[in-house]
């Protein structure tokens, strides 16, 4: 009797050319991409590669890069995009290009330290069923002042990391851990995060592609993270990935709290709905390679989003909905957690929800 | 006067199949009696290795439910006191556990010695509570048997360097010589396929059977009709696993080129008639099951996981990749099936003098038993 699922997809990735690649997805970054790529020429050890796509800048990003090539030790290979791409597809594009055995992710406003690419090789070299190491990073201002903070503890993740030598992928599912530019990944972790879903970049709850390749890497082996600060982080108001400090944290947490007081009730849901149906992908992705354990784990995170999504009619029903999911641990066990926790009993007590369709 | 022997009793929880059992056993047959009796405990049942323990091995099934089933500690305690035990020489952390809780409240004097073979240190390096405490108050020498096992209890658990000592496991050669080979082409009606294969692994997630058979599904048509897969093991120890495998297998059309035959007390025989091995774990300690393809002159294509693939990377025994990556197996295999027979041969013979050299179960005896005499001169 043949299964009632369809095949399997049959994914070819080419196999690796060279040892290591460093992926840099640029966008208009020429105030900082000469300190990045300096940063490179002073590793202690080298990549063989560094593969650029740039997303059709419109300063002179393209210009330093191609005056870097000239001289760099290493391969440098630039594409330029006609069109602007964005973030997550720009890096889908580098990572695809990239030839190396391990891949070491780049932002193109960071410092990076100079034992940054060889701890990180170390660590994915001594056992192969490592798909991911990550570190922690320096908080640095535009200037390039250090502002004697660190990138975890600013993202209230240094609890769950610090005292956690492996990362399972149920915490990356529950949120995002990790920046692309403190990871470098094993060359079967990108061939199995690759392509991108496009449900990752649905704008209600986008996932980036870091947070995507870090659930795959989990699922699919073993992800490290290391406790020392590996990189200077920059932190500016353009910059993609978010990391608010000072006054830009105030107001973000102003603005969440307002909206879990006064926020249309059915606006949480379509977000929980998203990212459920990334989850899902992930968990389809995962169990096509096999990982029947831990694509179930993948889909239990994005049930629990469907069932945050689905809101039953009484307060009372509501309420003991979140603390059943909170007994199964379907909250994370920090204090973003224990925040999404008290949101939705809040959410859960407020008047005005609508009957639920039965 | 003469010292009498040091008497040890080997302990694990039961005599199923499996490596950490299966290494006691070796352990136990290994020994010289000359220095040392040996006595084996199952704690918690027996199995289908009790045939393969040697006569003067006198075993114990104590049928214990719990770690703390205060009767049994009692039992265990009682026991190690009337035999006269020098040393209780655990085996796997479920088994070490209840050694040192007895030890703890005082019902066993012997010294303890742990062998450690956890197989999921890549997914669980904590060394909480339930892992600390009996190995610094219950333990007092501890065997790893791959490097990062004895690197985790210096570092992660804080056991003094010289209480921790790298044991590789080894296999008895013996036997696999002289066994009948089973026609396996025919036992199974297999056809005549050029090259049958063999997998030694229960349909356990750890062995990671997907991984192969994709690997088995990206060949060339042409090379995938040249072999046939056999898989012994058991399908009962996870069977949603199982379950999920047996689908993959029909999604990848591949259900008439693999063949599960289930458990098999005649290893060395079906070995014996098969062309090559193949191993797809994603993580293991040893794997024992290495020293068996190369203890029976197999080739063979392994996932490099665990201190035995590591020690022979360098040595032309097999080809070995990456773990869970699919496309390197698959490459492997394509590689295995475009050698000549010759070449085969070669490397099957290669496997064999490399466990004779170095992984032949006498010399993993006579090393355990210098760390039992250390561990004597050390508490005397």
């Amino acid at each position: 009797m043949r299964s009632s699922r369809p095949p399997l997809p049959r994914p070819r990735f080419p196999p690796a050319e060279v040892d290591l690649s460093v992926a840099l997805a640029t966008y208009n970054g020429e105030r900082w991409i000469g300190s990045f790529l300096d940063s490179l020429l002073s590793q202690e050890r080298f990549p063989d590669e560094l593969v650029i796509q740039d997303d059709a800048s419109t300063d002179g990003s393209v210009s330093l890069i191609r005056e870097f090539a000239s001289s760099a030790p290493f391969d440098v290979r630039i594409e330029v995009n006609e069109h602007r791409v964005g973030s997550t597809a720009n890096f889908a594009l580098t990572l695809g290009r990239c030839r190396g055995r391990f891949i070491a992710l780049a932002d193109q406003d960071d410092v990076w330290y100079p034992a940054k690419l060889r701890r990180l090789i170390d660590e994915l070299s001594t056992d192969p069923t490592i798909t991911m190491v990550f570190s922690d990073a320096d908080l640095i201002d535009e200037s390039g002042a250090p502002l004697g903070r660190r990138l975890w503890s600013t993202r209230r993740v240094a609890g769950a990391l610090r005292h956690r030598e492996v990362v399972p992928e149920e915490l990356f599912a529950k949120r995002a851990l990790t920046t692309g530019c403190t990871m470098a990944v094993r060359r079967r972790a990108v061939a199995a995060a690759l392509p991108f879903p496009v449900e990752l970049d649905d704008p209600v709850a986008p996932m980036r592609h870091d947070r995507w390749l870090s659930m795959i890497s989990a699922a699919v082996g073993t992800v490290r993270s290391l406790p020392e600060p590996l990189l200077g982080f920059r932190v500016h108001p353009s910059q993609e990935t978010g990391v608010l400090v000072g006054s830009q944290l105030t107001r973000a947490f102003g603005r969440a709290t307002a909206g879990v007081l006064t926020a249309p009730l059915d606006q949480g849901v379509a977000a929980h709905l998203i990212r459920a149906a990334q989850l899902e992908t992930a968990a389809d992705r995962v169990d096509d390679l096999g990982g029947f354990e831990e694509a179930a784990t993948l889909r239990a995170v994005a049930a629990h989003h469907r069932l945050r999504a689905h809101r039953p009619d009484g307060p009372r029903d509501r309420v003991r909905q979140v603390v059943d999911g909170a007994q199964c641990g379907a909250y994370s066990r920090d204090a973003l957690g224990a925040a999404a926790m008290t949101a939705d009993v809040i959410r859960a007590l407020r008047p005005g929800h609508a009957p639920s369709e039965r | 006067m003469t010292r009498r022997p040091l008497r040890v009793m080997m302990t694990t929880d039961t005599l199923d199949l499996g490596g950490a059992e299966q290494v006691a056993v070796d352990v136990a047959n290994s020994l010289d009696r000359a220095k040392v009796e040996v006595s084996f405990c199952a704690s918690r049942s027996g199995g289908p290795l009790e045939s393969m323990l040697v006569d003067d091995v006198e075993l114990r099934i104590l049928g214990r439910r719990a770690t703390w089933d205060l009767a049994k500690m009692v039992d265990f305690g009682r026991l190690t006191r009337e035999m006269g035990i020098d040393i209780v020489h655990s085996h796997g952390r479920g088994s070490m556990r209840f050694v040192s809780v007895c030890k703890v409240l005082g019902l066993v004097n012997a010294l303890h010695l742990f062998h450690d073979h956890f197989g999921r240190l890549h997914l669980d390096r904590s060394a909480g509570l339930r892992t600390r405490v009996p190995l610094h108050r219950g333990v007092d020498h501890y065997i790893g048997v791959e490097n990062r096992l004895c690197r985790w209890a210096i570092d992660a658990v804080g056991l003094e360097p010289d209480r921790v000592d790298l044991v590789r496991s080894g296999v008895d050669v013996s036997r696999f010589d002289d066994v009948q080979p089973v026609d396996l082409r025919t036992e199974f009606g297999l056809g005549d396929p050029e090259l049958v294969l063999v997998m030694i692994a229960n349909y356990r997630p750890q062995k990671d059977h997907p991984t192969l058979f994709r690997a088995l599904a990206e060949l060339e048509a042409e090379d995938r009709e040249r072999l046939r897969l056999v898989v012994v093991g058991s399908s009962d120890a996870d069977p949603v696993y199982f379950r999920g495998c047996m689908d993959m297998l029909e999604r990848l059309d591949l259900s008439h080129a693999v063949h599960s035959v289930g458990v098999r007390d005649d290893v060395p025989a079906l070995l014996a008639g098969a062309d090559a091995a193949v191993f797809s774990s994603k993580n293991e300690s040893g794997p024992l099951v290495l020293l068996e393809y190369m203890a029976s002159r197999l080739p063979f294509v392994a996932t490099e996981t665990g201190e035995i693939a590591h020690a022979v990377r360098d040595d032309g025994v097999g080809i070995l990749v990456e773990p869970r990556d699919f496309l390197a197996l698959s490459d492997g295999l394509r590689h295995l099936v475009h050698m000549s027979a010759d070449e085969r041969s070669q490397m099957g013979d290669l496997g064999r003098t490399v466990v004779e050299e170095r992984f032949e179960q006498a010399h993993v005896a006579r090393r355990i038993e210098g760390i039992y005499e250390r561990l004597m001169q050390r508490e005397r």
